[in-house]
C-alpha cells in the first residue's frame, strides 16, 4: 500500500516535470487523450430553489435527469421535520453552489470531491415529492395524505418490477451533467443515512438541440426516434400551469398540499431491435407523426402544427388509435386531461436475451392525478405501440410545496399541519 | 513555492475543521484497548476452533440435523472477528468466499469453506462429498488462529475494523444474500455488530470526553439495532432472514449506513492514520 502510494506521487512529480519542460519547448497548447473534455461553460447556470413551488416542474429541462427513490424512517413528527431540514439544507448548497468545508486529512472527506472543491450550481435542481406509503405507514401522517394519491397499480401492459417501483421520497434531480446529479445525490445518501435509505434509481439524458435560425427550439428525440413532447402545455404560461399543474385552495386537497402537485414516474422499456425492423410508414401510423419532422400525418409541416382530428373522424389521416390521438384526442372537455411531461431517454444495458435495455424515463405533474396521468393511461391502454413497450416501474407521488423563503424549510406546510392536527386532537380529548 | 501552498492549504483545514477534529497523534492509551482487543480475539477464535471441530465432525458422521443446528453458531464467532481474520485474505477466501467469487458459481470445485458446506447441506440436503471441504476448513480455521496468536495487531486495523465490518454489512448482507441458502443471516448480523461494538467500546473512553455527542450517537444506533434483533430471537439464535420485515429491514439499513458513516471517522479521532 505505501508502495502504491510512494509510485503513485512518484509518477504525479514525473508527469509535471514532463509537462513544464513541453511548454517552455512548444508553447501552444498540446492536446492528450486524457485532457478533460472542453465544457459547455455553463457550469454557472443557476436555478432559484426557493419559489412558492420547487424547481423542476416548469424548469426547462437540462440534458440529464435522474429520479432515486428513498425508504424513510422518521417514525415520529419531529424525525420528518429534521429530514425535512436537512433535506434543505443539502438542496440549498447543492443547487447554489459553493465550496465545501475541509477537514483534517485523518478523517474522511466530507465531500465527495467529484466535482472538485467548489461546487458549480450547473442548472441542478432537486425536486422532492412523497409517496403514497409515506403516509399510510405513519398514523399521524395518513388524514394528511393527499385525496388522490395512491400506489401505483399496474395498467394491462404493465410488468412492473417491484425492485424500480415506489417508494416513500423520490428525488428528482436534474443538472446539465451526469456528474452534477450523482455528485448531488451521492450528497445527499451520505448526509442523510440515518434517516433515507436508496431504493432504486434511474438515471436518463435528453439530447441537447440548438435552436433553428427563426429562434424556435425542436423537441428532442426519443429512443424510438420520434420527437417528443410537440404538444406539452407550455409551462412558461402561469394561468395554464396554474390550471394544469398546481394544486390550489380550491382543488379539494388538504390546505397544506397548496402550491405542490402529482408525480408520476413510469420506466418505459422500448423494445428497439424489433421497432427499428418495423416499416416507416407503419411506425408514423403508430405515433400519429411524420418521424422526419415530427409534424401531424396529413396536415402541417413542422411539429408545432396542429392535427384537426375534427376533419378525420374515420382516421383516414391519423388512425384513432395513433398514440398521440389517444393521449390527447382534442375533443372538447378532453383539455381537462393535459399533464406536464418531463421525460428523458434512458439506457441502461443488455437483457438476458441480448437485447438493449433502453426506453424513457417517462416523468410528468399535473394538479390531479385521476383527470391527469391515469386517464389518459386508460386512453392508451391496447394501442397498437403497446407491442414495443414494456412499463416496467415507478410510482405515483405527491411533490411538495416550494420552499418559500431562506428562512423556510421544504415541505414545512405538511410539518406544521401535523403539529396542528396533535393539538386538536389532544384539545378534543380535553 | 509549492510546498509552501500545499502547507497554507493544510493549515486552512485545520482551522476550518472546528472543534470536534481536533486530532492528535495517536495516543498511548491505545495500547490497552488494543491489548484487550487482542485477548477478545482469542477467546473468540478459540470458541471458534472448538465449534468448527463439532461442527465438522456432525458433517463426517453423515448427521445432517446436527450439521444444519452447529452452522450458524459456529459462523458468528468469525464474523465477530473478520476485520482481523481478513488481514489474511487467502484464508478469509477459503473459509468464507460465497459462491458468487467463483466463475461457475456452486459448481465450481474450487469453491470451498463455510458456504460450500451450506449449500450441501442445505440445496442439496446431503453430506455426500463434504468431508474433504469439511477438513480443510477445519484446518483453515486452525491456521487462522495460530497466524493471529502470533501476529501484533495494528492500531489502525483494529479501530478501523469497527467501520470496516459495518461496510461489509452494508455493502452486501443486509440484502440477506450472505447466508442465501440456510438463511442464517441474522446470527451474521448478530457477530458483525458485536465485534464492531467490542472495539467501539474498548476505545470509548478515549473519546467520551471530547465527543460525546458522537458517542451518544454511535452508541444509539448500536442499541437500535440490538433491539430490532432482539425482536427476531429464537431459542439460543435468531429467526431465518426471510421473517425480517420490511420495516426492520429499512431500520437495520439506516442504522448499519449511519454506524459505517460515523464510524469512518473513529481512526481519525483517535489520531491514527
Amino acid at each position: 500500500m505505501l508502495k502504491g502510494l510512494g509510485l503513485a506521487a512518484g509518477g504525479g512529480l514525473a508527469a509535471g516535470l514532463i509537462q513544464n519542460q513541453a511548454v517552455a519547448a512548444e508553447p501552444a497548447a498540446r492536446h492528450h487523450v486524457t485532457d478533460a473534455p472542453v465544457g459547455s461553460g455553463n457550469l454557472d447556470q443557476r436555478q432559484p430553489y426557493l419559489g412558492v413551488h420547487q424547481a423542476g416542474i416548469v424548469t426547462p429541462r437540462p440534458s440529464c435527469g435522474m429520479i432515486a427513490a428513498f425508504d424513510a424512517l422518521a417514525h415520529r413528527p419531529d424525525d420528518l421535520e429534521k429530514l425535512l431540514r436537512r433535506l434543505t439544507e443539502r438542496i440549498a448548497l447543492l443547487t447554489q453552489g459553493g465550496r465545501m468545508p475541509q477537514l483534517d486529512p485523518k478523517l474522511p472527506p466530507p465531500d465527495s470531491g467529484i466535482v472538485g472543491p467548489e461546487v458549480k450550481p450547473d442548472n441542478l435542481t432537486i425536486t422532492v415529492s412523497l409517496g403514497s406509503s409515506f403516509f399510510d405507514d405513519r398514523p399521524w401522517l395518513a388524514p394528511l395524505k393527499p385525496r388522490k394519491l395512491m400506489r401505483m397499480t399496474k395498467f394491462p401492459n404493465d410488468a412492473l418490477d417491484r425492485s424500480i417501483c415506489h417508494g416513500d421520497i423520490t428525488l428528482q434531480l436534474c443538472a446539465n451533467t451526469q456528474d452534477t446529479t450523482i455528485h448531488a445525490l451521492r450528497d445527499i445518501v451520505k448526509n442523510l443515512s440515518d434517516q433515507m435509505v436508496l431504493r432504486w434509481k434511474q438515471e436518463g439524458n435528453v439530447p441537447a438541440i440548438q435552436p433553428s435560425a427563426d429562434g424556435t427550439v425542436q423537441s428532442a428525440r426519443n429512443f424510438l426516434g420520434f420527437r417528443d413532447g410537440s404538444a406539452n402545455p407550455d409551462s412558461e404560461d402561469d394561468t395554464l400551469m396554474k390550471r394544469i399543474v398546481w394544486v390550489d385552495e380550491s382543488s379539494g386537497e388538504p390546505h397544506w398540499a397548496t402550491g405542490g402537485t402529482y408525480q408520476v414516474v413510469r420506466i418505459i422499456r422500448n423494445f428497439v431491435e424489433r421497432w427499428d425492423r418495423t416499416p416507416l410508414g407503419e411506425q408514423e401510423r403508430i405515433i400519429g407523426r411524420v418521424k422526419a419532422s415530427g409534424a401531424p400525418l396529413g396536415n402541417g409541416e413542422t411539429e408545432f402544427d396542429l392535427p384537426e382530428y375534427s376533419q378525420d373522424p374515420e382516421g383516414k389521416m391519423t388512425p384513432l388509435d395513433a398514440h398521440i390521438r389517444l393521449a390527447n384526442p382534442r375533443t372538447p372537455g378532453s383539455e381537462e386531461n393535459l399533464i406536464l411531461r418531463r421525460p428523458f431517454n434512458y439506457s441502461n444495458g443488455v437483457t438476458k436475451s441480448g437485447q438493449l435495455d433502453q426506453g424513457l424515463l417517462f416523468i410528468c405533474y399535473q394538479a390531479d392525478l385521476e383527470k391527469g396521468f391515469i386517464t389518459v393511461q386508460q386512453r392508451l391502454d391496447g394501442e397498437p405501440l403497446e407491442e414495443y413497450l414494456k412499463p416496467v416501474g415507478g410510482g405515483y407521488f405527491y411533490t411538495l410545496p416550494g420552499i418559500v423563503d431562506e428562512n423556510d424549510y421544504l415541505g414545512r406546510q405538511l410539518v406544521q399541519a401535523v403539529a396542528e392536527n396533535s393539538s386538536m386532537r389532544s384539545s378534543n380529548q380535553e | 513555492m509549492h510546498m509552501k501552498h500545499l502547507f497554507a492549504a493544510s493549515a486552512l483545514a485545520v482551522l476550518l475543521a472546528g472543534p470536534v477534529h481536533a486530532e492528535g497523534e495517536p495516543s498511548l492509551d491505545l495500547v490497552q484497548p488494543i491489548a484487550d482487543y487482542k485477548i477478545y480475539v482469542s477467546e473468540r477464535l478459540q470458541t471458534l476452533v472448538a465449534d468448527t471441530t463439532a461442527f465438522t465432525d456432525a458433517i463426517k458422521a453423515g448427521d445432517i440435523d446436527k450439521a444444519k443446528a452447529l452452522f450458524a453458531p459456529t459462523r458468528i464467532n468469525y464474523e465477530a472477528v473478520e476485520p482481523i481474520a481478513e488481514l489474511f485474505s487467502d484464508l478469509d477466501a477459503s473459509i468464507d468466499s460465497r459462491a458468487d467469487d467463483y466463475e461457475q458459481g456452486e459448481k465450481d470445485p474450487a469453491f470451498p469453506g463455510f458456504h460450500r458446506l451450506e449449500y450441501g447441506l442445505w440445496e442439496q440436503n446431503s453430506t455426500e462429498g463434504l468431508a474433504p471441504i469439511a477438513d480443510k476448513l477445519l484446518a483453515d480455521v486452525k491456521e487462522l488462529d495460530k497466524r493471529i496468536s502470533d501476529l501484533t495487531l495494528p492500531p489502525e486495523k483494529v479501530v478501523g475494523g469497527a467501520a470496516a465490518l459495518m461496510e461489509e454489512v452494508a455493502a452486501t448482507k443486509i440484502s440477506g444474500e450472505e447466508d442465501r441458502y440456510s438463511h442464517t443471516d441474522l446470527w451474521d448480523f448478530k457477530g458483525n455488530f458485536d465485534g464492531s461494538r467490542k472495539i467501539f467500546d474498548l476505545v470509548r473512553p478515549l473519546i467520551e470526553e471530547k465527543e460525546g455527542e458522537f458517542v451518544t450517537k454511535v452508541s444509539g444506533n448500536f442499541d437500535t439495532v440490538e433491539t430490532t434483533l432482539e425482536k427476531y430471537k429464537s431459542g439460543d439464535g435468531y429467526e431465518t432472514y426471510d421473517k425480517l420485515s420490511e420495516d426492520d429491514r429499512k431500520v437495520l439499513a439506516a442504522a448499519v449506513n449511519t454506524l459505517a458513516e460515523d464510524l469512518s471517522t473513529l481512526r481519525g479521532k483517535l489520531g491514527l492514520d
